[in-house]
């Protein structure tokens, strides 16, 4: 039996409707600061009214909204704060093999960023290990600027 | 007017340009943020509620940005309100601002308009392709410019009056270092010349398109009174504050002098005490995007007969010189971030009656209309402000 999905509106107008309206964004003096530092292959981080350093840098205090201004340059490795591992790769992700997707707190910093890490699996990656920054061949001032961490020392 | 005192105590404006990517979305607001509470002597801490209003959401393609503004905006903890109503938004904000206050919940209330112009082309966002529209597709400009020449034949004005009130508005903009469009070198011939959008709208009679954002900090009256003791800058005392709407498609509605403008300036005035506002009021910030909006709303809030509201234009009675300046900013013809651009007359009106309206102050300017308009000439608000206490 076929199925019947009409309320009625047969001979009355249905039209495909797409959507697709262009934006232009600014990043701003903070965050245009840090993806800009990337293209250099280097890392900002800046102060907050506390004396942490936020990495990625933020534009105003996160505890008292106050204004911020004083980046700080932190360093191109770190260490593991949290990870999971992703077994099953699927189109689309950071890395085309298996990957961890980890919080790394880079030195000089005093707050974890998200990334991804090329290891060879599971049980060589451990929260307190320690990774670097691999770049990409062609920065263009991006996080992906940041290819992935690798681990420091190779594979435990 | 219902409820409790409230008052303006601070105002702060971003400069406004065609693009500001000097700043991120929240830096730009914290530019405005950072100015009102500074001029309101008061930091962040100090205020219970943040109100905020902008433009629909696809003009900057971003969904309730309020959500990802709160901490910017100081708002963790405290109650954040969005308000919509198309290009009146800015005033329907300030509006429901003051409700927060005159209802006695809170005393100091931060309220927020701002548009990013430059991230899209707002002239089309809200327009749904053909073909889904019942009506042409053709912009802000062409769909104003047949009611305004519609205007032009019942009251017989002649057709200098554009040109006449973008030339004032452009070279008030001059005194207004926040202005948008700053073009010294305009004369009535180089708008004449200008080209024909939509006639008879020429490009130099028609807004800017703009980023920036503008604060104000309200305040109940002892709170108000405070904050005066501080800075030294007395309030803007609010007298009246009206909204009103009607459906862009009522059959047998007018919208070259529309119901819902005039009730709103009814209402308004009467709250106020205003019984003869060409008289009682001092100097008036209105929502005119296209030049010819002036004369029609001096008659559409009461300011001049029907039919005469470009007399005064002709007169110079609208001029800074005037005995009812209009647009002493520069208005929305030099400066156009829409969804701020209704909280701009609010708080240039408040600026007169504090006198801190620098270059472009009326000298002695008492009472105050701000006037907000929006969506097909269909959403009114307005506010009257006074140096005095209601």
């Amino acid at each position: 039996m076929a199925v019947d999905d009409s309320a009625g509106g047969e001979g009355l107008l249905r039209a495909p409707l797409v959507i697709e309206y262009p934006f232009n964004r600014t990043t701003g003096p903070v965050v245009g600061a840090f993806v800009t530092a990337l293209r250099d292959r280097r890392v900002l981080g800046i102060r907050g009214a506390d004396g942490r350093v936020v990495c990625p840098p933020v534009e105003y205090d996160p505890q008292t909204g106050a204004p911020l201004d004083e980046m700080v340059e932190v360093g191109t490795s770190g260490t593991i704060t949290s990870w999971s591992w992703v077994s099953q790769v699927r189109e689309g992700q950071p890395l085309q093999t298996p990957h961890a997707l980890a919080l790394i707190q880079l030195d000089g910093a005093d707050t974890a960023m998200l990334h991804v890490v090329d290891a060879p699996g599971p049980e060589s990656v451990s929260t307190g290990a320690r990774v670097r920054i691999r770049w990409s061949d062609e920065p263009t001032g991006a996080i992906t600027d940041i290819a992935c961490f690798e681990l420091d020392g190779g594979a435990s | 007017m219902a409820g409790n005192r409230v008052a303006v105590v601070g105002v702060g404006q971003t400069k406004y340009a065609a693009v500001r990517d000097d700043v991120s979305l929240p830096g730009l607001l914290r530019e405005a943020v950072f100015r009102a509470l500074d001029d309101a002597h008061m930091t962040m801490d100090d205020i219970d509620a943040v109100v905020v209003g902008k433009a629909p959401d696809f003009f900057e393609g971003m969904m309730m940005p309020e959500s990802y503004l709160a901490e910017a905006l100081g708002a963790v903890g405290k109650p954040l309100f969005r308000v919509h109503t198309a290009g009146s938004v800015g005033g329907s904000t300030a509006l429901v601002a003051a409700t927060h206050v005159q209802s006695g919940v809170h005393d100091r209330v931060l309220t927020i308009g701002w548009q990013q112009q430059s991230v899209s082309e707002a002239m089309w966002a809200l327009s749904f392709p053909i073909p889904f529209q019942q009506q042409l597709v053709a912009g802000a400009g062409g769909y104003f410019a047949p009611f305004i020449r519609e205007y032009i034949r019942r009251s017989n004005a002649p057709d200098h009056i554009g040109i006449q009130v973008a030339l004032k508005d452009r070279l008030n903009a001059l005194k207004n270092p926040y202005a948008h469009l700053h073009e010294p070198d305009i004369t009535f011939e180089s708008i004449e010349e200008s080209f024909m959008l939509w006639e008879p709208i020429r490009y130099s009679e028609t807004c800017p398109g703009s980023d920036g954002a503008i604060a104000l900090v309200l305040a109940s009256e002892d709170a108000a009174e405070a904050a005066a003791a501080s800075s030294g800058v007395p309030p803007a005392w609010i007298h009246g504050t009206a909204m009103r709407s009607e459906p862009a498609t009522a059959s047998g509605r007018d919208q070259v002098n529309p119901d819902a403008g005039k009730e709103c300036a009814a209402d308004v005035y009467a709250q106020a005490g205003i019984t003869d506002p060409r008289r009682q009021v001092d100097v008036v910030e209105m929502y005119v995007p296209f030049s010819w909006y002036e004369p029609m709303w001096l008659e559409n809030l009461g300011f001049a007969p029907e039919g005469e509201g470009w007399k005064l234009t002709e007169d110079g009675v609208t001029q800074m010189t005037g005995d009812l300046p209009v647009n002493c900013s520069g208005g929305v013809l030099s400066t156009n971030p829409i969804g701020a651009s209704g909280m701009i007359r609010f708080g240039e009106a408040a600026l007169q009656v504090r006198g801190q309206a620098g270059d472009h102050q009326v000298d002695g300017a008492r009472v105050a209309v701000g006037h907000a308009y929006g969506g097909a000439a269909q959403f009114y608000a307005m506010w009257v402000v006074g140096s005095e206490k209601p």
